[in-house]
């Protein structure tokens, strides 16, 4: 009788494993197809597939991509930056979606690797031709120069994450130069311990206004942001509000004047939620909307946009109970990008609540698993 | 003269002919020499065959006693073995073992069925465009389609939404040792 299950088993289990290999296929190399201009400064070395593959599910197609490329510095300049532009025409119409690697120092000629894992649901059978096409949208390099035809403002947002990494080096070779190896030790233990419980909002962002919200949550109100001060910053938010329904924010917008010297193009305000424990989150960032704005010296313009964020904590609905903005990004006319400085993150008490920069999550994770002579000799290096 | 044939010669020396066939044969060899001494030579065949039985090295009779024996002995051997089993048809038709597997194999069925039709477009109610986080990454969906990024492996990841529509997973990738951000967006930039 054993025997007889065993046999039925194993039966089962052959059954199932060919049931499996009949439903997922290999998606081929030639699936994806990787454009790089051809003055462009990173070459691509070679493309790996790893465990890519095609399953159906109903009548639709789920197809999982996990693409390592190797790419070269073919140009002079050591690269600071690089983002892929990465695009499906046939799935989530008008969705895009991107890969960026911050804080490299890649130097001529030398190689990097930059791993894209993604998932593609689409109706329909899978067919021939591309499913996934790779450009390149930007390179940034050490001097703050960029190369390409950044369709997605990665340039703008490359250099922010620079200019964040200019400040927070510099911020850790001051702790190294005054308290010496124990006080970066201390700062790195800090970081490192912010970042493991920094609060984590699950968010989901839709056009206009949600249709569905929980019955169980308080009505409408309009919600007025209160703003923390930077005396630094180029601007100053004036006053902004925005609808709230429970866990639901919608149609935020902040009035702000320019009060430095210089014409502003681009203005991003941070967001930050608080719910009934008194719980601050940060919950999202809110740019202007103009992709053209001008904004002169002295003169105040809106940030607007038409849109709804749902916040759940853990699978629970956060119940909003208050906003307050802050000044995040600033980038001007003449393409400089302005981002707050480490004294306003410490006495805003932001540094609790914003996830830390690029630089700095790569030297704490650097710190802990190198250990700090790594550290040192990195932040020795530029 | 017409002689029989070397058949009906060894029939009638085997005794075997019916009683017609064997009298008209018997009048004719008693005239025919060549008949008689072929029908004499049939004869002398049949008794070297019937000695042969009874020489000791080759015991036809006992190996055949012997085949029959074994076939008797093996169709009781069968009977001993069925009796000791219960019938086919005397068993109930689900036994535990059946059940559980007839069982599991209509619920792996009902299982595959559900996860198979789920995700199909036309059971999705239309919400527009969105983006969001998802369990390993995060996603611009609309209707049935989804494009996501994934971070597979990665540890403390942060999130971060633009208003404008877009979401940013930010994480050390495991497979690279860099610092990797991810986005999608629905909007026109990033």
């Amino acid at each position: 009788m054993r025997k007889g299950n065993s046999v039925t088993w194993r039966l089962m289990a052959f059954g199932l494993l060919g049931a499996a290999g009949l439903l997922a296929q290999e998606i081929p190399l030639t699936s994806v197809r990787v454009n790089f201009p051809p003055d462009s400064p990173v070459t691509l070395l070679s493309t790996s597939m790893g465990q890519s593959r095609a399953t159906p599910r109903g009548s639709a197609v789920v197809l999982d991509l996990d693409m390592l490329l190797t790419l070269r510095n073919a140009g002079h300049n050591r690269i600071r930056a690089v983002t892929l532009r990465v695009i499906s025409q046939e799935v989530a119409l008008g969705g895009k979606a991107s890969v960026a690697v911050p804080s490299l120092n890649v130097g001529p000629g030398e190689a990097f690797p930059l791993h894209v894992s993604l998932q593609l649901m689409r109706p329909g059978q899978m067919m021939g031709g591309p499913l996934v096409q790779v450009d390149l949208d930007g390179v940034l390099f050490q001097d703050l120069s960029f190369f390409g035809p950044d369709r997605l403002n990665s340039r703008r947002t490359m250099t922010a994450w620079e200019m964040e990494a200019q400040r927070d080096r510099e911020y850790f070779r001051r702790i190294l130069s005054q308290s010496g190896q124990e006080g970066l030790q201390r700062a790195m233990l800090a970081s490192l311990a912010r970042q493991a419980e920094l609060p984590a909002l699950d968010v989901r962002v839709s056009r206009g206004r949600a249709t569905v919200s929980s019955a169980a949550l308080p009505a409408d109100r309009t919600e007025q942001f209160a703003f923390l001060d930077f005396p630094n910053a180029p601007i100053e938010p004036v006053n902004g509000w925005a609808q709230i329904s429970g866990n639901e924010v919608s149609a935020p917008r902040i009035s702000v004047r320019n009060q430095s010297s210089r014409p502003v193009k681009y203005v991003e305000i941070g967001w930050l939620v608080r719910d009934q424990s008194g719980r601050t989150y940060m919950a999202a960032s809110l740019p202007s909307a103009e992709s053209d704005l001008y904004l002169p010296p002295g003169k105040t313009t809106r940030v607007l946009q038409d849109t709804a964020l749902k916040f759940t904590h853990r699978g629970e609905p956060v119940n909003i109970r208050g906003m307050t903005g802050f000044v995040n990004q600033v980038q001007f006319a003449d393409g400089a990008v302005w981002v707050p400085n480490r004294q306003n993150l410490q006495d805003a008490r932001l540094l609790g609540v914003m996830a830390p920069s690029p630089e700095e999550q790569r030297l704490s994770n650097l710190y802990r698993t190198q250990g700090i002579n790594a550290l040192i000799a990195d932040l020795r290096k530029f | 003269m017409k002689h029989p044939s070397q058949e009906t010669l060894a029939l009638q020396a085997g005794g075997d002919l019916g009683f017609y066939a064997r009298w008209v044969t018997g009048r004719h060899v008693a005239q025919c020499e060549v008949c008689r001494k072929n029908l004499a030579a049939f004869r002398a065949v049949r008794e070297i065959a019937s000695e042969l039985n009874e020489i000791p090295e080759v015991p036809w009779n006992r190996l055949a006693a012997e085949m029959k024996a074994n076939i008797r002995l093996g169709l009781a051997a069968g009977e001993c073995v069925r009796a000791e089993e219960t019938p086919l048809r005397d068993s109930p038709l689900f036994s535990g073992a059946r059940v559980v597997v007839a069982l599991a194999s209509v619920m792996a069925l009902l299982v595959a069925g559900l996860v198979l039709e789920h995700p199909a477009p036309g059971n999705t109610p239309y919400e527009g465009v969105v983006v969001q986080t998802t369990a390993d990454g995060i996603q611009v969906r609309e209707g049935g389609q989804a494009l996501r990024l994934t971070h597979p492996g990665a540890s403390n990841v942060t999130y971060s939404a633009g208003a404008q529509g877009s979401l940013r997973a930010r994480f050390v990738d495991p497979e690279t040792g860099y610092v990797t951000v991810n986005n999608v967006s629905y909007a026109e930039g990033e």
